[in-house]
């Protein structure tokens, strides 16, 4: 099938989802578009920068919170609040980002990943601490969109009106000369940075532009999942974006984009039988990395090829 | 500014409750000591931080807690907990890097960081099967019961002697890495693994040892922490944390660098949460981000 043709079927079942599964089943669909644009600009930086980031739980926190703080306490209507939210979370996470990745990005590697992980816990530490702003370990509770919006169907076509057009951003920014010398950054920084090209200001503003749509993810899972904890922020949520992306495979645009639809099914099916979901994704992770590195779409790939 | 100094800083005219809190710090440095010192030593020579190196610990202070419910206060069955905890993940940690780690040495760095996450859950959910999920408490041997006096201060016995087992590890270590050859080979490989694996050292039982050398000192971490800390799932996730940010101020690679960096944040913990309660966490992250950006090797680790 042609690329436009798949667009368009693929257009056509995320519209014509929600219409044939039940309330319960809509708000899962909400937390995979949230995910699925997490895990896909996650992998902006991961499968197309080479940057490995252990902190990109951050942003999706701050956005999550940016989000929360909005509706709860800064004593605008509802729906004024609802309007600016994307727009909100999106440059509270940025402006975050801005301090996080002038500081990262000046080192590369495991140092690079550490740097970004003692930002993550000292926004986590903010979190518990500032209990005035943030409810410190209750977190804040009771998130909903304004009227209509609250149904679960309605908010769907909100959540997928903000993550589609978003994709398509990130898809044409690594499509972009920006996105090829992402690409060029990953296999040899050095002779990017010979033939002339400014690599930490590259590998800023990747960090910047992948943070605030990470933000805008959490801004939204925010009001569909009601609440918002500390937790978020805790490291042990980091691996979240990195397990999702190389589910799906961290060499295809969209790949996360599945391995978090994956996850969050999976997540809900087990956890509705076990309470040891933990164990149950510590195994499928090791499976993961010991025997289908490639991801899904890897063996997808392998078995067409 | 008087105010400021008078709010928060009062306690520092008491030299009683300054000479408390050295030592609470130097006995909390200690056992930050056991469990980073591993983590050091295992990132100085596989290259891996080893987000699994809190499970460990708590895996050591549940079996210490097993073997000390056979005869609780028993001076030997203290000794028995103490050499079962540290045998039993030095047994524990040789299998998992035959096993697991040595799969993934020349993967990207996000899958070796995925396993050892990982096996942060697996291990975190074993517990809970094999133990339960309710908390553990489990008493001091006896002999070090109570506490001692000197110059009109009382300190627990348990924990001046935390701070001789820590002194006596790191002396251990110490004599061990420089006196002997297995030492020579870690140190090496510190340095440059590639060079160490042409001159014919075997660099695969070297990592396997090294490794199981770094779970039994967590695993005795854990069994010398069982009687003054909560026992019980989630132990390992805020541990490995405490941990990290030792093993960066001190320099990822050096067991030097892990027992310095281990005194000063554990005496540096003590008076902020006098000063400061509250902001003191804040403060760890933030010292730790700073000594990543000024100097990414830590204090004493080499530069890449």
């Amino acid at each position: 099938m042609k690329p436009a043709g798949r667009l368009a079927l693929g257009a056509a079942a995320l519209l014509a989802l929600p219409l044939a599964i039940s309330d319960f089943w809509i708000f899962i669909a909400i937390e995979v578009l949230a995910f699925a644009l997490y895990a896909v600009s996650f992998n902006v930086l991961l499968g197309y920068g080479g940057m490995l980031s252990f902190g990109h739980a951050a942003f999706f926190g701050v956005g999550g919170y940016a989000a929360a703080i909005l509706m709860k306490k800064a004593g605008l209507p509802p729906g004024v609040a609802f309007a600016a939210l994307p727009l909100v979370a999106m440059v509270a996470a940025a402006a975050v980002a801005v301090v996080v990745g002038y500081f990262s990005v000046r080192r590369s590697g495991i140092y690079f990943a550490m740097l970004t992980f003692a930002f993550q816990m000292l926004l986590y530490a903010v979190a518990l601490k500032a209990t005035g702003l943030t409810g410190g370990d209750d977190g804040m509770t009771g998130l909903k969109p304004p009227g209509l919006l609250a149904q679960p169907l309605a908010y769907y076509y909100f959540a997928l009106a903000l993550v589609a057009p978003a994709l398509y951003v990130l898809f044409r920014l690594v499509s972009s000369p920006f996105g090829y010398a992402l690409r060029a950054l990953r296999g040899n920084p050095r002779r990017l940075q010979y033939s002339g090209v400014d690599v930490r200001a590259h590998q800023l503003a990747a960090f910047v532009i992948t943070g605030a749509f990470a933000g805008l993810a959490g801004g939204i899972f925010a009001l569909s999942s009601g609440n918002v904890f500390p937790g978020w922020l805790n490291w042990t949520a980091s691996a979240t974006p990195i397990v999702m992306a190389v589910l799906g495979g961290v060499h295809s645009f969209l790949g996360p984009a599945l391995g978090a639809a994956v996850y969050v099914v999976l997540e809900v099916l087990i956890s509705g039988k076990t309470e040891y979901w933990p164990l149950a994704m510590g195994i499928i992770i090791l499976i993961l990395v010991l025997l289908m590195p490639e991801g899904l779409t890897g063996l997808a790939r392998r078995r067409t090829a | 500014m008087i105010e400021f100094l008078s709010q928060h800083f009062s306690w520092a005219q008491n030299p009683v409750v300054v000479a408390r809190q050295v030592l609470a710090g130097i006995s909390n440095g200690m056992l930050l000591f056991l469990i980073s010192a591993g983590l050091s030593l295992i990132f100085g020579v596989l290259r891996i931080i080893n987000f699994a190196h809190g499970a460990l610990f708590m895996l050591g202070a549940f079996v210490a807690v097993s073997v000390l419910s056979l005869s609780p206060g028993g001076g030997w069955a203290y000794v028995g907990a103490l050499g079962a905890a540290t045998a039993a993940l030095a047994v524990f940690g040789a299998a998992v890097e035959a096993g697991l780690l040595r799969r993934i040495y020349r993967a990207p760095h996000e899958f070796q960081l995925l396993l050892t996450f990982a096996l942060v859950f697996v291990l975190g959910d074993v517990a809970k099967l094999l133990w339960g999920r309710e908390d553990h408490s489990t008493s001091v041997p006896a002999l070090l019961d109570g506490s001692m006096r000197a110059l009109g201060l009382t300190f627990p016995s348990y924990r001046l002697f935390l701070i001789g087992a820590g002194l006596a590890v790191a002396l251990g270590l110490w004599l061990v890495l420089h006196r002997t050859r297995w030492g020579i080979f870690v140190r090496a490989a510190t340095m440059d693994r590639g060079m160490l694996s042409a001159l014919g050292v075997n660099t695969r039982l070297l990592f396997t040892s090294v490794f199981a050398a770094g779970a039994a000192l967590a695993g005795l971490g854990g069994a010398l922490a069982a009687p003054i800390v909560a026992v019980g799932p989630g132990l390992h996730v805020q541990v490995i944390i405490d941990a990290f940010v030792v093993v960066v101020i001190g320099g990822m690679g050096s067991v030097m660098g892990a027992l310095v960096a281990s005194l000063l944040v554990g005496i540096v913990n003590a008076f902020g949460l006098l000063a400061f309660p509250g902001l003191a966490v804040v403060l760890t992250f933030a010292v730790m981000a700073v000594v990543l950006v000024v100097r990414p090797h830590g204090l004493f680790g080499v530069p890449e």
